[in-house]
Parts: structure tokens; sequence; C-alpha cells
């Protein structure tokens, strides 16, 4: 009969007390553990926010230097939003599928273009949705609204070699089969978002107005962004059939001989073309830009969320803590004045005190342990919840309506919250408990153990 | 000669309550021998409990000294007390004082707790001392199990685990029915003439004090010059001391004589 096992009877002997201290304690000790994941899921979601925007963002800007000749002459004022995409990737389309009446010019207007002094090339392109439209719900941090977009989106390139080769026409990030060629008719490179939505893979036969093409290269989009659009890149005259506008553009890159005659350029193309929108290097840096100060914006609020975070966390973690030690410090002194008698039999018993005190706090630690498993098993499964319900949500409004993808990044920043516990933690909470147990005990046991033997046996 | 056990010379205590001064204990001199087995009587307040207390080390007097086994424990600092406690006393109390979530054998085991003594040699220690107290078919048994006489019993039996050098039974008798606690004093006196323990028991009741070897009286904290043979109850087996017929313990006129007890 060892101190270990008198201290563990003890603790059995009120069951119904030890159980409501356990559980107090465990709530306690949940809010102790849950929190400090929390906060560092917090950092690291905000860190990587702030690196996918930063990646974004130097995407966009090589993107734009690489295209500091090219003038995006378009007939849809969504157009012309700066990407990391290739130009022929309509990442710029309005979000969320809405959709415009397409405007078409004839390539006639091509040739008038390229009449103009200092024009080096022009790459026709020709965007056109499907008439199928799907329904689709988006959860997001403000709520889920469903919105209906085109199945797929076509666009038809100029599919010349040394189009392909010097400009960025195309999309690079191929995943399986190959990228379209010159002369390539009757074939259609995917995105893969659209071959995962019908189910088919390379060689397999997809129907686009009425007309089967073959598949002969998939490709991934640029960004991650759960709505982006559905493509199939195709030939433009085989665009041009299928859509019924032979003859017709619905967009074109106009590449100048050198940046010093954009300006030049863009003026005339607008003055002439009432109906096209020029955008140049300076309109997508400008772009840029704006965009660059909505991400400091969130990223600034982001920022701040987590300072009050970290405040609000340590105000939490500090008042669990005291609460958790003055439960067991309440408790166990509760406990030595009841069992004064007890402490004086044991004294006469010729225990010293020494003895008296490890076994109080023996049991205060015990207790503490027990605390610390239920506490990992209420952190475990309501970590979510308390460190959603205790700490502040990072606001990512401001940035969803402003571009695709931003959407998916925010609901990265919700889920931070949601982090769970990992055995680091528990092993961490498990030592903490036996901690604040000893901690907490340390003054009844103490106190047990300095009792008169002589007083404590005329305690009733 | 039997050796001497314990001895108090001009043992003293003043106690201060509310400002006043209270004598407790004044002037007691002892002198208890080995094998001994002696009943202290008194009313209430007279200083009996606060005697054994001083005796069995769990207080210090304010004056004189107490001397057991040859040694002035007065002297002994307070925080190695306990080892007097351990080794060289035995507290029966009245109101058996054991530990609820224990066991018979456990309960006896408990003083033994951090002596020398082997898990295996602790054990068999208990079981022994429950077998003198006639308890081995209850050794599994928690105290809520035990009648009032049985855990006296095992109190008695826990107060022997070390073998101390005397015994101090505080009112051992105070908390039991007439049967049981003539079964209780039966037991502390088979003890002390089998075994030779030396037993102080404090009590008021004058029937059970009696069967003491010797009775000492205090009043008012002083130690009275009279003192009386005890019928030695283990000794003088239960006979009428008029005409010498067997009694029982309950007893309290002879059967056959009709004379009192």
């Amino acid at each position: 009969m060892g101190t270990l096992t008198r201290a563990i009877r003890n603790v059995s002997r009120r069951k119904a007390r030890t159980l409501l201290v356990v559980i107090a304690l465990g709530f306690s000790m949940a809010i102790m553990i849950s929190i400090p994941p929390g906060i560092v899921a917090n950092q690291e979601s905000t860190q990587d926010l702030t690196e996918n925007y930063n990646n974004m963002l130097s995407s966009m800007q090589e993107e734009i230097n690489k295209t500091a000749t090219l003038i995006e002459c378009s007939t849809s004022s969504g157009q012309g939003m700066p990407s990391g995409a290739p130009s022929g990737d309509p990442q710029g389309m309005p979000p969320f599928g809405s959709q415009q009446a397409a405007v078409f010019v004839n390539e006639t207007v091509v040739d008038e273009i390229r009449s103009i002094a200092g024009v080096k090339d022009i790459v026709e392109f020709l965007e056109e949705s499907s008439n199928e439209t799907t329904s689709e719900t988006i959860s997001s941090p403000r709520g889920d609204f469903t919105v209906s977009r085109p199945i797929y989106t076509i666009t038809g390139v100029s599919l010349n070699s040394y189009f392909i080769d010097n400009y960025s026409i195309l999309p690079t990030e191929i995943t399986s089969g190959r990228n379209l060629q010159e002369a390539d008719s009757g074939v259609v490179l995917v995105s893969s978002n659209l071959t995962s939505y019908l189910g088919i893979g390379i060689d397999g036969e997809v129907e686009i107005y009425g007309e089967s093409f073959t598949v002969v290269g998939i490709f991934e989009p640029t960004s991650q962004g759960r709505f982006e659009t559905r493509i199939a890149y195709m030939n433009i005259t085989d665009a041009q059939r299928v859509t019924g506008n032979a003859g017709n553009v619905s967009r074109l890159d106009v590449y100048a001989e050198s940046a010093s005659d954009v300006g030049g350029i863009a003026d005339v193309i607008e003055a002439t073309y009432t109906g096209l929108y020029v955008t140049t290097y300076k309109d997508r840096l400008e772009n840029l830009e704006r965009m660059q100060e909505m991400y400091t914006e969130t990223l600034n609020n982001a920022q701040s969320t987590i300072a009050q975070t970290q405040s609000t966390a340590t105000q939490v973690i500090i008042v669990a803590v005291a609460a958790t030690s003055l439960i067991v410090l309440f408790v166990m002194l509760y406990t030595v004045r009841e069992r004064t008698k007890e402490i004086g039999t044991l004294k006469a018993l010729g225990f010293s005190n020494w003895n008296v005190m490890s076994q109080f706090m023996l049991e205060g630690i015990i207790i503490s342990l027990m605390a610390g498993v239920v506490g990992i098993a209420i952190g475990s499964v309501a970590a979510p919840t308390l460190t959603s319900l205790l700490l502040p949500r990072i606001s990512m409004f401001g940035t969803q309506r402003s571009f695709p993808g931003s959407v998916n990044l925010g609901a990265t920043v919700s889920q931070a919250v949601t982090a769970t516990l990992d055995p680091q933690w528990m092993l961490l909470a498990f030592g903490f408990a036996v901690l604040l147990g000893a901690l907490g005990s340390v003054y009844p046991a103490w106190r047990a153990s300095r009792t008169s033997p002589m007083e404590a046996l005329k305690h009733e | 000669m039997s050796e001497l056990i314990l001895k108090t010379e001009e043992l003293g205590k003043v106690f201060k309550m509310g400002g006043r001064t209270i004598r407790a204990l004044s002037e007691v001199g002892l002198q208890i021998k080995k094998g001994d087995f002696i009943s202290i009587m008194g009313p209430s307040g007279s200083g009996k409990t606060t005697l054994l207390n001083m005796l069995g080390c769990l207080d210090k007097p304010t004056k004189g000294k107490v001397v057991l086994d040859g040694k002035d424990v007065t002297k002994v600092s307070e925080k190695d007390l306990y080892k007097i406690r351990r080794h060289k006393v035995g507290f029966v109390f009245q109101t058996f004082n054991l530990m609820p979530y224990l066991n018979a054998i456990e309960n006896v085991e408990l003083p033994m707790e951090s002596t020398k003594k082997s898990r295996d040699q602790k054990k068999q220690r208990a079981r022994e001392l429950l077998k003198l107290v006639g308890l081995s078919e209850r050794e599994d048994h928690r105290p809520h199990r035990l009648s009032a006489g049985e855990q006296q019993r095992v109190a008695i039996a826990r107060a022997l685990a070390n073998n101390p050098s005397i015994v101090l039974a505080d009112e051992p008798t105070g908390n039991l029915d007439v049967k049981t606690k003539y079964e209780v004093i039966r037991l502390l006196g088979k003890l002390n003439a089998d075994q030779g323990t030396t037993i102080i028991m404090v009590t008021h009741d004058s029937q059970i004090a009696a069967h003491a070897g010797r009775m000492l009286f205090l009043s008012d904290g002083k130690l009275l010059a009279k003192e009386k043979q005890g019928t030695h109850l283990a000794k003088d087996a239960l006979k009428c001391p008029n005409c010498g017929r067997e009694t029982q313990p309950e007893d309290t006129f002879c059967p056959r004589c009709g004379k009192k007890l």
C-alpha cells in the first residue's frame, strides 16, 4: 500500500465530486490546448495568404513585363484585366461566369489596325461561352450563394507557329497530352476542370456547339480558384465555324515594334474603333497597383486580426490557467479540511509531514491528469468550436469581388481556425496538467502537512 | 524488577484561550514499567487526553519532561517526532479512526508504510496481528463492513504494527456497546498478559478502568495520590472477587452471590 495507491483510492472515493471537478478542469484544459494551435494555424494561414498574394503579384508583374509591347483590344469591357495566365486565358472575364452578350468585330479591322505605323503583329482570338449553363453553390465566409455559369468557354486562337513560339497565346501547364500546333483542326486543348466535369480524358470526344472535337491535351488553369472557367482552346477557324461567326473575332492582341510605339498605337485604335476596349502595359500596371493596394489592405486586416487574436488568446489562456489552478486549489483545500481527522490519524501513526504532503499533492496531480485526458478529448472534438467562439476570425472582405481565386484564399483563412491538435500539443497539455495540478495542490498539501496532529484529531 | 519504559517529571501544560490561561496539566509525575497495563481515570476536562497526547508525542508540554525508552522526547524537534510516534507508540482512538478507503489488512499495514520491512513482511505482520485480534477472516473487509467492535480490534492490531514500546488507548470503549466494550477490554488485557504489551488507557468508565492492572486518577490536571489495583481481567479471568464464581464481562452483579462486581 503506497502513497500513490492511497491517493488513487481517495480520488475515487467521491466519484460525483471528482467527476464534476474533472469535467470543469477538462474544459479549462480544452481551452488551453485548443487555442495555441488555432493561433499558429492563423499565423501560418496568413503567411500562406501573403505568399500566395506575393506569388500572384510577381507572376503578374512578370507577365506584364514580358508583354510591354502588347496592346489588348477587346470587344468586352471586362477584358484586359491583367493576369498571370496567358493572354488568351479568359481569367480576366467577369468573375462567376456572369454572361455578357458577346460582341465581335470583323477581321477586316485586323488589316486596318495592321496598317497603323509601329504595329508588328496581331493575334486574333474568338471567345464565346456555351449556351448551356450550370448552377453551382459557393461557400464563403460571407455565406453560401448560388451562381449560374456556362459549362465551358471556347477560345479560338490563330494557330500560327511564329505566334505560338513568340507570344504567350496558349496555356503552358500541360498536364497530359500535347499543346495545340499550327494547322490543328477538329481538336481541342481543354482545362482539367472541364475534363473532370465532362468525365473525359485524352483522345476523348467532346461535343462543342453540336460538333465533335478530339481532346489532344489537358492543361492546368494557372490559378486554383474553385470557379476557374472551364475552357476549351481550339483553332480560331474551328471556333468561328462552330459559333457561326465566320470572319469575326472578339479580341486582338496587337504587338508594337517597340514599347515606345504602344501609346501612339493605342490612341489611334481607341480613336478609330470606339467598340474596342484598349488595354496597354500602363493600364495593366495601374490595375496591378490597384490590386496590390487591395491585397495590402487585406493582409493588413489579417495581420491586425492576428494581433487581436493573440491578445484575446493570451487573456483567455490566463483566465483558463487561473481557473484551473483555483479549481484545484479550492478542491484540495476543501479536501484537506474535510479530512483533517484523517491527517491527524496519519500523523499519530508516524507519517512525516512529507508523507502527508506528497499524498495530497499526488491527489491533486491525479485529478489534473484525469482532467488533462478529458481536456484532450474535449479539445480534439471541440477545438474548432472553441477557437471560433473565443478567437476573432480573419476578415477577407473586399477581395472577393475583385478577382477570381480570392474566394478560395478566403476559404483557406477561415479554415485556419479549425486547426486540430497534434500529438505534440497533447503531450504538452499533459505536462501542463501535471504542473497545474502540482501548483494548485502545493498550498493545500503544505497546510495538511503542517496540521497539528493533536488539533486534527479533535476535528469532527 | 521490570524495566522503566516511560517516565514523566513535573509535567505541565498551559493553554491560552481568549486571553485566559488554562492549566491543563500540573506537576504530573508518572512511572510506567514495561508490561504495565494502566488506566487513567478522571472526569471530563481533567486532562486525561492532554496527558495521553504528551505521552504519545502528539503535543509538547510547557513544563517538565517525558522520557520514553530512556530518551527525553520533549527535546526532540517537531519534525523528528514522527519517528518516535511511528516506532515507539501505538495509538487506539475512541472513534477507531480507520481509513475508510482501506480494508482491514491495509489499515494494519499503514503504520509500516515507511519502514524498512519488505512488502511481504508487512503483509505477513498484518496477518499475524489480525489473527491475534481474531479477525483473520475479515482482512479484506473495509471498515464500513465491520462492526464497531471489529473496527476497534483492527485499530488495536494497527497500533501494534511496529511493535511499539507503549500502546496509548484514548477511551477505547467509549463508542462501543456493553458487550463489545468488554470484548475489547478483554483483548487489551490479553495482549498485555500474553504479549507483554505496555498499555496506558484513558477512560472515564470506572468498570472498564478497573480491568487494568493499575488505576490512576486525574483531577484538574493533577495526578491524585490514590492509586488502585485493578482486577486485571486477563490474569484473573472473570471471577467474582467475593465468591470466586466465573462471570460474564457484561455482568454488573455476581449471578451467584448477588454482590456488586
